[in-house]
Order: structure tokens, then sequence, then C-alpha cells
């Protein structure tokens, strides 16, 4: 199952977390700022999985464990889109790649949702970033992968507010997360 | 709060407000604010009439709830109310928020609006409940009972939406590991998913799934071979295909069925696939999950895995760390006796280039004195240096690395390493790259804090050593001399100030000291250990180095042979003041065993000097024997078996000693030493320092000086040769590797093959050279013939070095037959040590099993261990599921655990009675106060069973928990059968205690 779903910008500024087991607030932090440190330090070209943060590598089985444990989180995703970082946290029963599909359709989701998605919309819009995550991914487990359902669902419940209109074009974050291209994997 | 009391108007307006504010907390919440004092409004928001006031409280919930949150009973109406609300959207808040804020009794109460929600006519909400259904379940296993009827019927529906389908696989799939029986019925409705759905996210649960199901039903794979392969050939997608993959390595597949044929072409095919997958060009993450699924192959099929190791081993080097590790794990599992080296130099060559030449500049100056200019220059050339380095490699992927080298080294007791004289020289580097235990000027901090993870790897390298010297006996002339190598650095790598703090400190000087009749120059060694002494930090190394000089010592003055000079005399005098002198020091150490040690050693060595002044030295004319304290009273201290390595489990099969009682305090009046001992203080000697410098030998020069050839190696040896091999220049320090040259030409110069250098030859020049340069003259040179320039030196070198495998085992054969010594045991222990030739290695890997183990819910984790003891099917068909009827159950049966708990606690006072009677008479009455307190501690072997048992069980009840083991449908049955069994052992225990009165 998923473990928890974080988003949060190149500054290491959360712009949304999700834990799907309870967590005290001081650790979620820690744990921010430990996977953070990890992705910030990944050179160009590195694959998208990161070790394990010393938090949860520290608490569950190393990694040289030959018995694979399937409740502990063995595997932290992360996608890089413009200025933001997107991770999952997940346990072995999840495809790693899978996964990374998966970051795809919620960023592609967003984009749908907000048109031209930029990390100021998920700061004025938390609420629908909330939304569209909860209509993929609930208690941790994946219900829905189908792109249209997820916009429908989050449309159903109301109205997207607009990010301000007098934001002028050329201010940078407005240049989109740069959703597709060559991010997309062959076939999903 | 007066606003509320006010006109509707401003109410409306206020919550609103507070919606608003709401929202802006639980952003805050994000970046680490605390919330929870606002729980109690996100409950008043969550109550709201309006949904997108009601959508922000549910958020607030989410994300700011925790197991403790007071608030939460209060919530238990309300999401029932929201559960079975008109609207569709008000539905899903309920749903989504409960897996974040389950608990068992909430669990309970809101199952039965939960329930119906399956047949909801919207599928976002029958796909919503059913995964908060399965959270439910893990909390309170009881929910599938009930749960698992309905959701099967879903499964089986094929009229259900496809995203529904594929939200019960998604479940389906979590449950599959845990209890994958139940689900063994439904592999033809899966399988026909598989096969028709055309949903590659689907197809990928479904394939994990087949996977924990196919161990147990192995006519599965016979079916699933066709689809898998034509899928792994056919799919353009690269997720499916590796969970193809994955899944036919996982269930066993591979191994498992009869056509051998068929598995032989599935297997390459796999594996094929596989390769592609690192080889491709510019996929990291293909290399990574490829990484992934070798390593769950190698477990099974470690001779498929082997195949690909040029593949592998170019993952060794990649820039991704993640993918570095994952290609590590794989390597330590192939390790053999040919490519250990290559693979060793290639981790060698890693933790040189990143760790850069912070060491290899100090080392330049190792040993030759101390002297402030040469400190300066060190500074100035080490600066520019590390700039232009390679970013450095995090310290934890370095211990890592670390641990993997030694393991690999040491794996079945050494038995892949041929070369143990390049294992030697490798934990020198070792030593040198190992990254340094953070820089601590207080000495207190860093006892108190115990060791550090820096100081723990060097330790480990130093044990290495160790066992090397202790198990490899036709090795010890040369470990010995590494460890003198090893302390003479760092004692001049210390600056006056900064003590050592390195863990090989302590193995190195305990090498010297047991074997010290290996060493060259005990003397010099003497001295360097005793200069050491005054940096050490760490005790336990401390301790360790003052028993080593003590050893020493003994050696070098307890030879019977030499007659008592009055050089010797007065030379043996000298150096028990110079030791008596620096031990002085460590007189009021704060750790107790250094100080033990430094007081004793002072007493014994004064009591020596005093025999030693008194016994006049021989003359010409008159023989004296040396005094017999000298000669015979310390050596015997020192000198007694032969140590060798006993297994760690060894200890255990001691028996226990008759009457040994380790709790009882020895001295009863330990506070009050404690408390006096506080008082005490402890004068700082700053004079030492001063003293040592000016009027103590200089340490050991010939030792680690090194010639200046060196100092030309030196500046070219980043640049390797070969990216496939690299040479040994490219991972080991130039000091060792001219050692190294030094050993290979002194081996060859026998060697009638071997043409050496040119200069050596000179040296050893033969008669008949001679002859010839005599008669003609020296116009004529020899030595300029071309036929000796042919410097195959040179040539053979290069052919080892980019073969180093290949060509040294058939070069040195005799060096083959080195005896490693195995672990001693005691006879007896055949059963209790399973495998114990790993020594360190397998200690530490139990060490960590058992930890894994010990170690509870991890962060993040989710516990689900209560889900797998639950049984699915013994659920009569026709008993509708009753909640009520739960409960009273659940009541019934907490009563009679209390009646239970009471019964017990009788019998074991009725117990206590009989035990006093029988008391009385003879033999062994502390035998039977142990067994009488045992059972109070409930850590009785006696009787485990019974009693832990029912305690857990009484304290389970509350949390209406049925882990435990007892079919709550026979509860009524089951409380007499639990409120029989303790009876029944309480009886059979003062039979037992009879026995052991007998006896």
């Amino acid at each position: 199952m998923i473990n928890a779903v974080l988003v949060f910008n190149g500054q290491g500024q959360p712009r949304l977390t999700k834990f799907y087991t309870q967590l005290e607030t001081s650790i979620q932090q820690r744990l921010i700022s430990e996977i953070f440190t990890l992705v910030s330090n990944r050179p160009d070209g590195a694959c998208n999985f990161l070790p394990l943060p010393p938090l949860l590598a520290a608490s569950g089985t190393s990694h040289s464990a030959s018995e694979p444990h399937n409740d502990v989180p063995s595997l932290v995703t992360y996608r890089h889109y413009a200025t933001l970082y997107f991770i999952i946290i997940s346990t072995s029963t999840e495809s790693p790649l899978a996964l990374l599909d998966l970051i795809q359709v919620y960023v592609e989701s967003l984009d749908k949702l907000f048109e031209n998605v930029c990390e100021l919309d998920l700061i004025f819009n938390f609420e629908t970033l909330h939304a569209a995550l909860s209509e993929m991914i609930v208690g941790g487990v994946v219900i829905e992968t189908n792109l249209d359902r997820i916009v429908a669902g989050v449309r159903a419940q109301g109205t997207i507010a607009k990010r301000p209109v007098n934001e002028s074009k050329g201010t940078g974050l407005g240049a989109g997360l740069g959703v597709g291209g060559h991010f997309v994997w062959p076939g999903r | 709060m007066s606003l509320r009391d006010s006109k509707p108007g401003p109410r409306l307006a206020a919550s609103y407000l507070k919606a608003t504010a709401l929202l802006k907390l639980v952003y805050l919440e994000m970046f680490g604010h605390d919330m929870s004092w606002a729980s109690f409004n996100v409950l008043e928001v969550m109550a709201s009439p309006k949904y997108h006031q009601k959508r922000v409280g549910y958020l607030a919930a989410i994300q700011s709830f925790r197991p403790d949150t007071e608030v939460l009973m209060l919530a238990t109406n309300l999401l029932k109310k929201d559960l079975t609300a008109a609207s569709t959207t008000t539905i899903a808040l309920p749903i989504i928020t409960l897996p974040h804020v389950i608990t068992p009794s909430l669990a309970l109460s809101v199952l039965s609006d939960l329930l119906p929600r399956l047949s909801h006519t919207h599928p976002a909400i029958r796909k919503k409940t059913i995964v908060t259904l399965y959270r439910l379940a893990l909390v309170y296993p009881e929910t599938l009972r009930a749960a698992w009827p309905k959701i099967k019927e879903r499964l089986m529906d094929r009229t259900e939406d496809p995203s529904v389908t594929a939200a019960i696989i998604n479940v389906i799939c979590e449950l599959g590991w845990r209890r994958p029986h139940d689900f063994l019925p439904l592999a033809p409705r899966l399988f026909e998913l598989l096969v028709d759905s055309g949903n590659n996210w689907m197809a990928i649960k479904l394939i994990k799934l087949f996977a924990t199901l196919t161990p147990l039903e192995p006519r599965l794979v016979r079916k699933l071979l066709p689809p898998l392969t034509e899928i792994i050939q056919t799919t353009p997608a690269m997720s499916l295909l590796y969970e193809c993959i994955s899944g036919i390595i996982q269930g066993g597949i591979l191994g498992s069925g009869e056509d051998a044929d068929g598995r032989e072409e599935i297997a390459s095919l796999c594996v094929n696939k596989l390769r592609g997958m690192i080889m491709v060009d510019g996929d990291p993450n293909l290399k990574y999950v490829a990484l992934l699924a070798f390593n769950q192959i190698v477990l099974t099929h470690p001779w498929l895995v082997a195949q690909q190791e040029d593949v592998i081993l170019e993952c060794i080097d990649s820039a991704d760390i993640s993918i570095r590790i994952k290609a590590l794990d794989l390597v330590q599992g192939m390790v053999s006796g040919d490519n250990l080296v290559s693979i060793v130099s290639r981790l060698m060559r890693q933790l040189k280039l990143s760790s850069g030449d912070r060491r290899a500049t100090n080392n330049s100056g190792s040993g030759s004195g101390d002297s402030d200019d040469e400190d300066l220059e060190k500074t100035i050339d080490s600066a520019p240096k590390s700039r232009d380095q390679s970013p450095p490699l995090p310290d934890d992927y370095k211990i890592d690395v670390i641990n993997r080298i030694l393991n690999m080294c040491s794996q079945s007791n050494y038995g892949h390493l041929t070369d143990f004289e390049w294992y030697i020289d490798i934990l020198t580097q070792l030593v040198r790259t190992a990254p340094l235990p953070r820089p601590s000027d207080d000495m207190d901090t860093l006892s108190a804090s115990g060791r550090s993870s820096g100081g723990d790897i060097s330790e480990r390298i130093g044990n290495e050593l160790r066992n090397i010297t202790v198990k490899v006996q036709a090795l010890r002339p040369a470990c010995v001399h590494a460890a003198e190598a090893i302390i003479s650095q760092l004692n001049s790598e210390a600056r006056i100030g900064q003590p050592v703090v390195s863990g090989t400190l302590k193995p190195a000087a305990w090498i010297l000291g047991e074997f010290c009749s290996e060493l060259s120059n005990p003397e010099d060694v003497l001295g360097l250990l005793l200069q050491v002494t005054q940096k050490t930090s760490p005790p336990e190394s401390l301790a360790a180095c003052l028993q080593a000089a003590m050893k020493i010592f003994s050696l070098v003055a307890g030879d019977q042979l030499t007659p008592w000079t009055p050089e010797r005399k007065s030379k043996i005098s000298l150096l028990m003041a110079r030791i008596i002198h620096s031990f002085e020091a460590l007189v009021q150490h704060p750790n107790l065993e250094v100080q033990e040690r430094a007081v004793e050693f002072i007493e014994l060595l004064k009591l020596t000097a005093e025999a030693a002044s008194s016994q006049e030295a021989s003359t010409e004319t008159v023989h004296q024997d040396p005094p017999l304290l000298l000669t015979q009273a310390i050596p015997s201290l020192f000198a007694g078996w032969e140590l060798n390595s006993v297994a760690q489990t060894a200890q255990k099969n001691v028996p226990l000693p008759e009457g040994l009682d380790l709790d009882e305090p020895i001295n009863p009046n330990l506070n009050f030493l404690l408390a006096s001992a506080d008082s005490i203080s402890i004068p700082v000697d700053e004079s030492d320092e001063f003293e040592s410098y000016y009027y103590q030998r200089p340490p050991a020069t010939s030792i680690a000086s090194e010639p200046a050839i060196n100092k030309l190696l030196d500046t070219r040896e980043d640049i390797t040769s070969s990216y496939q091999q690299p040479t040994e220049e490219s991972y080991l320090d130039a000091d060792i590797l001219a050692k190294r040259k030094a050993e290979r030409l002194e081996r060859n110069r026998d060697d009638p093959f071997y043409i050496g250098e040119s200069n050596s030859i000179q040296r050893s020049s033969t008669p008949i050279h001679n002859i010839l340069q005599n008669s003609n003259g020296p116009d004529l040179d020899v030595d300029s013939i071309p036929i000796m320039e042919l410097d195959l030196d040179k040539l053979s070198a290069g052919i080892t070095h980019s073969q180093p495998t290949a060509s040294r085992p058939t070069r040195r054969p005799p060096r083959q037959k080195i005896v490693v010594a195995a672990d001693e045991n005691l006879a007896s222990s055949g059963l209790s040590t399973p495998k114990n030739y790993d020594s360190e290695n397998s200690s530490e890997a139990a060490k960590v099993r058992a930890g894994g183990k010990k170690m509870k819910q991890s962060l993040l984790g989710v516990d689900s261990t209560s889900i797998s003891a639950l049984s699915l099917e013994d659920n009569p068909a026709g008993q509708p599921y009753d909640p009520e009827a739960q409960q009273r159950e659940e009541a019934e049966m907490a009563q009679a655990m209390k009646e239970v708990e009471r019964l017990r606690l009788e019998m074991q006072r009725a117990n206590e009675r009989i035990q006093v009677a029988q008391g009385v008479d003879a033999a062994g009455t502390v035998v039977k106060k142990k067994k009488a307190k045992k059972p109070k501690a409930s850590t009785a072997e006696t009787d485990p069973d019974g009693e832990v048992k029912v305690k857990k069980k009484k304290k389970k009840v509350p949390t209406i928990d049925e882990g435990g083991g007892a079919g709550p449908a026979s509860t009524a049955t089951d409380g007499d059968v639990v409120k029989t069994k303790p009876k029944k052992k309480k009886k059979a225990r003062p039979v037992e205690i009879e026995d052991a009165g007998a006896a």
C-alpha cells in the first residue's frame, strides 16, 4: 500500500502532505526534511527511486534483510516537475514503475483541473489538491487511475477557484509544470 | 463564543469564518505547526450543514487527528449520520476520512452503516467503501467476516464498473500476501480478468497477487505461463513487463514446474529481458528495477544472476547511489574466489576517489617527527587538493561499502580469499579511508555518547585484522607489521590537543601486545605505544594500549639468556622509569578499567625496579642472574596458552556454576561508594604533554618513513589505465604500494623466469656477472646489452594488474596453503551453534535479524498481524452478521476472563501455601524459592502459556480484539475451556516442586 504522498517545492516547503497512517506532526516534518535532503542531492539523470531516509531505514528492517516484509515502507519514489517534487512512499506491494505513472496521472489531472497548473495554483487551491488525491487514493490504496474519472470526481464536488487573474504571465511559475513530453511512460 | 448566541445572520458568517480559518490552520499544519488544540473546532466545522464547510472540517480531521485525539469519540455519531446522507459527495467525505482516524471501537460502531454503501448506485462510492472496509479490517478483523461475501459478490459481477473491480483487486492484493489461502477459490475469476481486461494497472496487481498464490497451488503455474509469456513478449508497457518478470520470480514459477524445457525457456527469457533493461541506455529507472528483480532472483537462482556479472558490476560504478546500493546487494551474493579481488578493488577505488587525499597528504610525512614546519606544510598542501575533489560520498554510504567489503572477504571463514597479504593491505587502506568519527573536543561527551558510527566501522576493520592475525598463523608477521604501521600513522596524524579517536587502535594495540614476539623492533613499538597512550581518548582503546605496552615490556626485559650486564641494567631501569612515568598520568583516569590497569602496572614496575636496582650487575668475573621478577614473574603474567578464536556461541554452552546469583550485589553499599566517588575531583595534568614531548624518545622513524620514490608515484596515482579493472595504484596508497612491490621483488628473486628491475639485479648480481664485469673492465657495461633491458617486470606487472585474479594464483602456488583456523567451541555445543564459521558476520547478521524481529511497529507501517489470524471460512453462510450479538459476546467473554483471572489468583495463593508447607524439609531451599518467584514475574518456563495468555487476553478485552485465537463464535464453551486449563496446570505444579525437592 501507499504510506504517504508528499509534494514540496525546490526549497523544501511542503505543498501537500498526506500520510495514510497517523504520525506525529514533528515526525512528519523530520521525514519531509530528510526526504528533501535526499531528493535535492540527486544528480541529473539519476533514477527516480530514493534510498530509504534514515528515519524509515532505522525503524524498519534494514535493506539487507533477506526476507521482504510487506508491511514496512520500502520504496520512496519521486518525480520532479518544474519547481515541484512529488513523492510517494510505499510498501513492496506496489509496483515501482506503476507508481511513477501514478504520479504522472496525478499531475496530469491537476493540469486538467487548473489548466496549465503551476505551484501558485497548489498554494491557493490546496483543498482541490487534496480532493484530487482522494479521488485517486483512499486509505493508501489506489482506487482510480483514469484521468477523466478523477477530474469528473473532483468537479462534482464543486467549482474550482481560478488563480488570481492579475498575475502577470512572465512570473515563471505560470509556465506550468511541464506535463507530458518525455515524461510520459511508454504505454501506461 | 458570544457570537454564537446572537442572531442567525452573524452565526452563518461566523461559521464561514471558522471554516476559512480552519483551512488556513490546516495549511499551517503542513508546515509543522501543531493544531491539536483546535480539534474541537474541527468537529464543529465537520458538523456544518454546508457541504463546502463540511469538506474543510473533514480535511482538517484527516490531516490533524491522531489516535489519541479525544474528540474522536464525539465524532462517531456525526460520521454515522453523514454515511447515510442523501448526497453522494457528502457520503464520500466520511468514507475517505475513516481510514485516517479509525480505531477498533469506531470501526465497530460505523461498520453497520458502511456495509450498505457497498451496493450504492454510484461506483465512486462503492470503490471508496471497499478500500475503507479494508482499512477497517486492519484494526478490526471482524469487519472482513461481514464484508467479504459482499466484496466477493462485487468481484464476481461481470457487469460491475471496471474501476470498482480494479479497486477490489487492489484490496485483494493487499490482503493476498497475508492470507493467500482465502483467495485461491477466486483464481479462475482473477485469471479471466488478467487475460481479458486489458487494464495494465490491474494486470500488474493481478500478477502480484498470483505470485503469492502460486506457491500454494502448483497447478496455477501451468495455467499462468502462456499468458505471462505472451505479455512479456508483446507488451509495450515496461511496468507490466517488469511486473510479469518479477511475478514469475516471486511466484516460484521458475523453479517449480515439471516441464523443464519450458522453464528454461522462460528463465532465459526473463533474464534476457532484464539484461536488456540494464543495458538500455539512458533510463536509470529501468536499471534500478532490473536490479531489484535480480535481487529477487538471486535468492533462488544465483547461477542465473552470476551470468550477468558484467552488467551488474557496471552498475556498481553508477553515479546514482540508489542503483549502486542495489548492485552492491547483488554483488554480495555473487562473490567467489575468482571475482572477489576485482569487485573489492572497484569498491576501494570509489572510496579512495571520494575521500580524496585527505589521509594521503598526512601520510607522506608520517613518523618523521612532529616539527611545526612540517605541520604548516601539510595544511597548505592539502588545501588546494581538497578543492578539486569529486563530490564526496555520504558517510553512511561509505560505512555501508566498507561493511560490505569486510563481509565479502570474510565470508565462510575467509573461504573466498586467495591472497591474504592483499587483504591486509586492503585493511590498512580502509583504516585510512574510513570516515572519522565527528571530531569532539570534549572527552566527556565522547565517552558518554559511546562510540559513534564512524568509530564503529574503523573498529570493525581493526577487528578483521585481529581475526586474520589470530586465525592465519602464516601471516602473523605481516599482520603485526600492518598493525604497527596503523598505530604509527594514527599517532603521527593526531595533532596536539586532538586525541586519537579511531576505533582501530584497540584491536591494533592488542595485536602488537599479543604477538610482540613477531615485532622487528619491540622497543620502538613500546615507545610508540607509550606516546599513543598520552593522546588516546576512548577508554577501551587506552586500556588495550596499556596492556599491550606491558606485554612488550615483558618481552624486551624478560630475556633470560642475555647476561645481566651494567648496560642492560641501566637500560631496563630507564625503560621502567619511562613506562611508570607514562602510566602515572592515567592513574586518575575517569574510566575505572584504565585506572585499575595503570595502578596495577605501576606498582608491579616499581617493585621490579627495586629488584633490578638491588641486583648487582654481573662483571667480567662475577656472573649475576637478572632478577627473577623480571625474567620469570612478569613474563608468566602474559605468556600462557595461545589465544585462539572462539565461536560466538561458545559462552552459552558453559554450564552455570551452582549457587551463582548474579542479581545479588557484591557490595551492598554501592550507592554510597558511588556518591563519595563523585566528590573526588580529578586534577587535569597538563604538563604531561610537554614532558612526553621533550623528555621521551621520538617515535620510531624507521617504521613509517618511506623512500622518496613514492612521492613521485603519488602525483599521478589518480589516473587509471583501465576502467574495467582498476589497477592497484588506483585504490591503494603509495606507501602500501611500495611495500607490495618490494615484497613482490623479494619473492621473485629466486624465480628463474622472473627478471627484476635493473638496479635490483646489480644488487643481487651473480658470480658470473661479476666475473664478466671484472674481466671486461668497466668500459663494457653488461647492463646495457639490450637483452637485459627486456623489462619483464613491467610486462608481467601489467598483466597481473589487468587480470589479477587469473595470474596471481598461478604465480604463487605455495602461498595457497594458508590455513585458516576455525573458531573453537565447546564439544557439546553442536546443537546451539548452527553455523559459526562466519565469526563476526554471522553473529552480526544474527544481531540484525534479532533486532529486526524485536523491533516494534515501524514508522509509517501498518500493523496487519491481527488480520491474518482471522478465519473467514468458518463463518456459517446462513447466519447474518449482527454487531449487537457480537457486543454481547464480547461482554460475556470479558466476564469470563475476569472469572478466570480471579480463580487463577486463588489457585496461586493456595499453591504458595502448599509450597511453604513443603519447603520445611531439607535440600535446596534456594531452588524452591526461585520456582515460587518465577511465576510471579511471568517468565517461568514451567507454566508460561496458561498464565501469560490469560493476562494478555484480559488486557485486550476492552479493545475488542480477537487475535488471541479463541473464536468468538464458540465463546460459551471456550470460556469453560480456558477456565479449566489453568486449573490443570496449577495442579501439576506442586508435583514438579516435589520433584525438585527430591532431586
